[in-house]
């Protein structure tokens, strides 16, 4: 990625911040924990460079120039993407890939502690629809999928799939296994529940008049219909209300997984996003079972990194692109500015994959070129790694893979070393990765950012331990050091009219005379693998399409 | 004993500063009692080394501690004389009624509250300190009672000179009498009837005690009573503590970062290995275990060199292993340095496992089996699994097919793997699930089991990389062995309908299907 998504202010506005604190742990009982010795740093990288794409002018001048082939602005996993399947379609055109931060990946970050890879966003991928016939070719070239077998269904690797236990739930006190309230569950929201299940289960099945599924991932192969831009429109909390779900629990764990993908909960997400959610997940496996995931200590930077390996051509990380004009002879022109030498290259490029987010698209792609009226909404994400020397137990089921606590304002943790090799496990310290989409608002999103980024360390440590303290009583003050980092943009949320209003098809459609392709998931709406894997693939098919000399 | 005598003399030396003035008949009486409570007080304190060494191991610490606390609490009872004033001879007696009473009392004590006590170690020092401080009185308060009746040399010399005396004398019948003929026990309670008996002596033989004599007598005769009772009963207070609650004992103990390591012994030399209170083998029967591991894959690879042993850091496989002169090396991974140490220098575990950690054959790594192996480029004939049991998801990782397919790619063409997989009487799902789990691997596996009397029926997979390239009648056995025929092989083959094969789950580290059998299965055996 090139520009920040992770806009991150580093003076602390403590006032503001204590609001949202305010707001954040009042919510749950429970006290502040010792912890001003707990070490660590407050990440969001890239914001100095990227804040400099706000005033151009500061920039030097073109110091030389360069003539590139394709350029492929923004390494996350769309332009990673794109960048492999440009070499595999086409490997005699060669490419060039920048990057603004330090590293590829993207929203697939990753961090390292003295133990373990640990992930910093996204951190595992479903079991894909077994009918991604190009999904599954790049799992099988990096050997995650080994095989098919007798009945045609993947075989994927073992020690990719998530290991058992996988998740638990602390419910009435208890860890129950599995993040579906269960427990102690009353009959009537288990009804409730179960009903809800079955209709996901249906609208899984369906299809269209003309035979395709109602919902699929990527989301542009669904059924895109009146009924499908109807549900569109409403927001997935009315519908609920409209079908009468009414359970609490249900409703808890429904909002708990939007905030988990999208980034808010089932109010602010469309209808028709809501039910994809569930009825697009279609995988099947020889070895496994649909619900299974595939996860790795790193997280989904391990596919980042895959994607980068099979691709071909330089990668310039450190580097601010800052200015993309279309001149006169057919060639784009791309000022790039290089953070390492501090000089500017004029790059003319025959071909650009523009793989940035939209905030920052918007300021590349500036008049006279007219952008479709795209406003993704991104809420703030908190990632913390926490080093923790006692165990995280707690009664009912043994640490797992994905730990989340009912009621709760975060979306828990994960076990980074989970899915380590080996049969013993000691009282060394452990390494838990918590997520926490931060409240956001569409009516002011930028607010919420900025309430976000004004937090300092102290304040976000004392809420990620807070959260802890409640999770397992007593062992924020085991907790050796905390690595935090705050996603300014965390990923795009599908809010209602954003999957099948007209702005975000018309932002797929090739710019500056055809030679300026967009990928990035929020021409998707929901930031998944699948659709930036997707997206760049179909901004590398749209750039053969052209003739390589034209 | 050699330092019971040299830290006598240092403590007497220390003792003698309390000297008081006092007048005092009878200094021959009371000089006899000074021979009689100094081999008392020898007696305890070796009596509690010994109890510690007994109880705990380690006997040149036990012994160190305890007679370093027991000689410092003297040294605190000898400052404490200070403050007893006014009738001293009635102090005395008090004193001796109270040594004889917590003297006798220490070894039932220690032996019957062993196993009902959280820190064992509090009540021995506690114990210890206490009998130290009450001896610890006794000579400054005899000096002070005696001083006025002999010139200070003439008291020096002599009630040093009976200290001394009744420390030899203890030192001397401790090993060669009293342990040998009347047990830890009884000697304690006797030796603390002693103490009272002085008591009495004192009491009756001076007129000053007149005023309250029926009282201290009605003491010392219910003192006696009470010690009495604990003499006869010995022989049920010793039967408890060591029949009952300790059937062994306790010869080495060690907390690793990894597991606790507790090897007991009993009379009959039978020794036991605990890893984290499980047996892991009795040297009783600990041979069909371990020759039912070996010699079925063993006998059918007249040329196999390489050997690869992933657990089993007792080195008791690699004593089988190594009765096959083909084997030129054997590599051994286990993951506990602690273990593979104890194995090769404890002299009674060496003569068990015949010295064979120290063959120049044996190549030996501490690391988990799991990592190792997936770094490992090597290839083997033959591959030992002897994992603790599956009772956890981290060893279950140990069990899955994902371990197995890495475990295959170690192996030469028609290697064999052979692994020990928990009772297929008790956990028949557990068990068969290991045999799938291995099928569903790539191996061609033969289930087996043998009778180990410790454990009771006991399953086995010997999995093959190639289907039918085992026979159960390969060459001959090694000579010597004491379970293992061609005949047993053939009958651990046969499985009698109550541990039948039955349909399960294949274990894959996403549903560590095993784990949960073996809960289900071992739960109602408290495992």
């Amino acid at each position: 990625m090139l520009l920040p998504r992770r806009q991150f202010i580093t003076q602390a506005s403590a006032g503001v911040a204590g609001t949202l604190l305010a707001g954040l742990v009042g919510s749950v009982p429970g006290c502040t924990p010792a912890q001003s010795a707990v070490q660590g740093k407050l990440r969001g990288a890239g914001h100095a460079l990227g804040h400099r794409l706000r005033t151009p002018g500061g920039l030097p001048a073109p110091a030389h120039t360069q003539a590139v082939d394709i350029l492929i602005i923004g390494g996350g996993v769309s332009g990673l993407a794109a960048r492999r399947a440009l070499h595999q379609l086409a490997p005699g055109r060669t490419t060039l890939l920048l990057e603004m931060e330090a590293d590829t990946g993207g929203n697939a970050a990753a961090g390292h502690n003295a133990r373990t890879a640990y992930p910093w966003g996204a951190h595992y991928l479903p079991l894909p629809d077994a009918r991604d016939t190009e999904l599954l070719a790049f799992l099988q070239e990096t050997g995650i999928l080994t095989g098919y077998g007798p009945t045609g269904l993947p075989i994927y690797d073992e020690t990719a799939l998530c290991h058992d236990p996988a998740e638990r739930l602390l419910l009435h006190g208890h860890w129950q296994a599995g993040l579906l309230p269960e427990a102690g569950v009353p009959a009537a929201d288990r009804a409730e529940i179960a009903r809800f299940l079955a209709e996901i289960e249906r609208l899984r099945r369906a299809t269209g008049p003309d035979g395709r599924d109602l919902f699929r991932l990527p989301l542009d192969w669904s059924v895109a219909d009146a009924d499908a831009r109807q549900l569109d429109t409403e927001s997935m909390a009315d519908w609920l209300a409209r079908h009468g779900y009414h359970s609490e629990y249900l409703r808890w764990y429904l909002d708990y997984s939007y905030r988990d993908d999208f980034g808010v909960p089932a109010a602010q997400v469309s209808a028709w996003a809501g039910l994809h959610y569930f009825a697009a997940r279609k995988g099947r496996a020889h070895n496994a079972p649909p619900d299974a995931v595939l996860t790795w200590p790193q997280g989904n930077h391990y596919l980042a990194e895959a994607l980068r390996r099979q691709g071909d051509g330089r990668v310039q990380a450190n580097t601010l692109v800052f200015s993309i004009k279309e001149i006169n002879n057919g060639q784009v022109e791309v000022l790039a500015f290089d953070n390492a030498t501090q000089q500017t290259t004029r790059l003319l490029a025959r071909q650009v994959v523009l793989a940035t987010p939209w905030h920052v698209t918007k300021h590349l792609l500036a008049a006279p070129v007219t952008l479709p009226p795209l406003a993704p909404l991104h809420a703030p994400w908190l990632v913390a790694n926490l080093t923790v020397a006692g165990y995280p137990g707690g009664p009912g089921q043994p640490l797992s893979w994905d730990n989340v606590r009912y009621g709760s304002p975060a979306l828990g943790y994960i076990d980074a070393e989970h899915q380590a090799l080996r049969g013993f496990e000691g009282d060394e310290p452990r390494s838990l990765t918590f997520y926490w989409a931060l409240p956001t608002n569409p009516l002011d999103a930028v607010a919420a950012r900025r309430h976000a980024l004004a937090s300092n360390y102290a304040d976000w440590r004392t809420l990620v331990l807070t959260e802890l303290d409640l999770m397992h009583p007593g062992l924020a003050a085991q907790v050796q050091a905390a690595e935090l980092w705050v996603w300014g943009h965390g990923m795009v949320a599908p809010t209602p009219g954003y999957v099948w209003g007209a702005a975000r098809q018309q932002a797929q459609q090739p710019l500056l005379g055809g030679r300026v392709h967009l990928a990035h998931t929020d021409l998707s709406g929901i930031s998944v693998f699948e659709e930036a894997f997707h997206q760049g693939l179909r901004a590398a098919r749209a750039v053969l399409a052209r003739p390589a000399n034209s | 004993m050699a330092e019971g005598s040299v830290l006598t003399r240092r403590r007497r030396a220390r003792a003698a500063a309390g000297a008081n003035a006092e007048g005092a008949p009878r200094p021959a009486l009371l000089l006899g009692s000074v021979a009689v409570i100094a081999t008392c007080g020898l007696l305890y304190e070796l009596i509690a080394g010994t109890l510690a060494s007994y109880l705990l191991g380690d006997s040149v610490t036990q012994f160190s501690t305890v007679i370093g606390v027991y000689l410092f609490s003297m040294g605190v009872g000898s400052w404490l004389s200070r403050y007893l004033n006014g009738q001293l001879l009635r102090w005395f007696i008090r004193l001796e009624i109270l040594v004889g009473l917590v003297g006798g009392a220490s070894a039932p004590l220690l032996f019957g509250l062993f196993a009902h006590v959280s820190s064992f170690r509090v009540l021995l020092y506690g114990l210890v300190g206490l009998l130290g401080a009450l001896v610890g009185l006794e000579i400054p308060l005899l000096l002070r009672i005696l001083q006025g009746r002999l010139a200070f040399k003439e008291l020096v010399a002599r009630v040093f000179t009976f200290d001394y005396v009744g420390s030899l004398l203890a030192a001397v019948i401790f090993p060669l009498v009293l342990v040998p003929r009347l047990g830890l026990v009884r000697t304690a309670l006797l030796f603390g009837a002693l103490n009272v008996v002085v008591a009495g002596v004192s009491l009756l033989s001076f007129e000053e005690t007149r005023p309250y004599r029926r009282r201290y007598l009605a003491a010392i005769v219910v003192a006696l009573l009470a010690l009495g009772v604990g003499v006869v009963g010995a022989e049920r207070i010793q039967r408890y503590a060591e029949g009952e609650v300790f059937q062994d004992t306790v010869i080495y103990a060690l907390s690793t970062p990894y597991q606790r390591l507790v090897l007991t012994g009993n009379h009959r030399g039978e020794l036991r290995l605990f890893l984290n209170g499980n047996l892991q083998f009795s040297s009783a029967d600990e041979y069909r275990y371990h020759e039912a591991l070996v010699h079925p894959a063993m006998q059918d690879r007249p040329h196999a060199r390489q050997i690869l042993v992933l657990g089993g850091g007792d080195g008791l496989a690699v004593r089988e292993l190594l009765k096959y002169p083909q084997v030129a090396h054997i590599r051994l991974i286990d993951l506990d340095p602690a273990m593979t140490r104890l194995f090769r220098s404890n002299q009674l575990l060496r003569e068990l496992n015949h010295n064979s950690l120290h063959s120049p054959k044996v190549e030996i790594h501490n690391a988990d089996a799991y990592a190792w192996l997936r770094q490992d480029t090597a290839r083997y004939d033959v591959v030992l699994v002897d994992f603790p049991d599956p009772g956890n998801y981290s060893i279950g990782k140990l069990y899955s097919t994902a371990f197995y397919q890495t475990l295959r790619q170690r192996l030469r063409p028609g290697g064999l793997v052979v692994v020990q997989a928990t009772s297929p009487y008790v956990a028949r799902h557990a068990y068969w699930c290991v045999v799938h789990t291995l099928a569903a691997s790539g191996f061609s596996p033969v289930p087996y089991h043998a009778y180990v009397p410790s454990f009771g029926e006991w399953g086995y997979v010997l999995a093959q990389a190639q289907p039918g390239s085992w026979r159960p009648h390969g060459s001959p056995l090694p000579a010597g062995l004491r379970y293992v025929t061609p005949q047993v092989i053939g009958l651990m083959r046969s499985f009698p309908p109550d541990m039948a094969e039955v349909p399960t789950e294949v274990n894959q580290l996403n549903n560590q299907a095993l784990v949960r059998y073996f809960e289900e299965e071992w739960g109602p055996y408290g495992q």
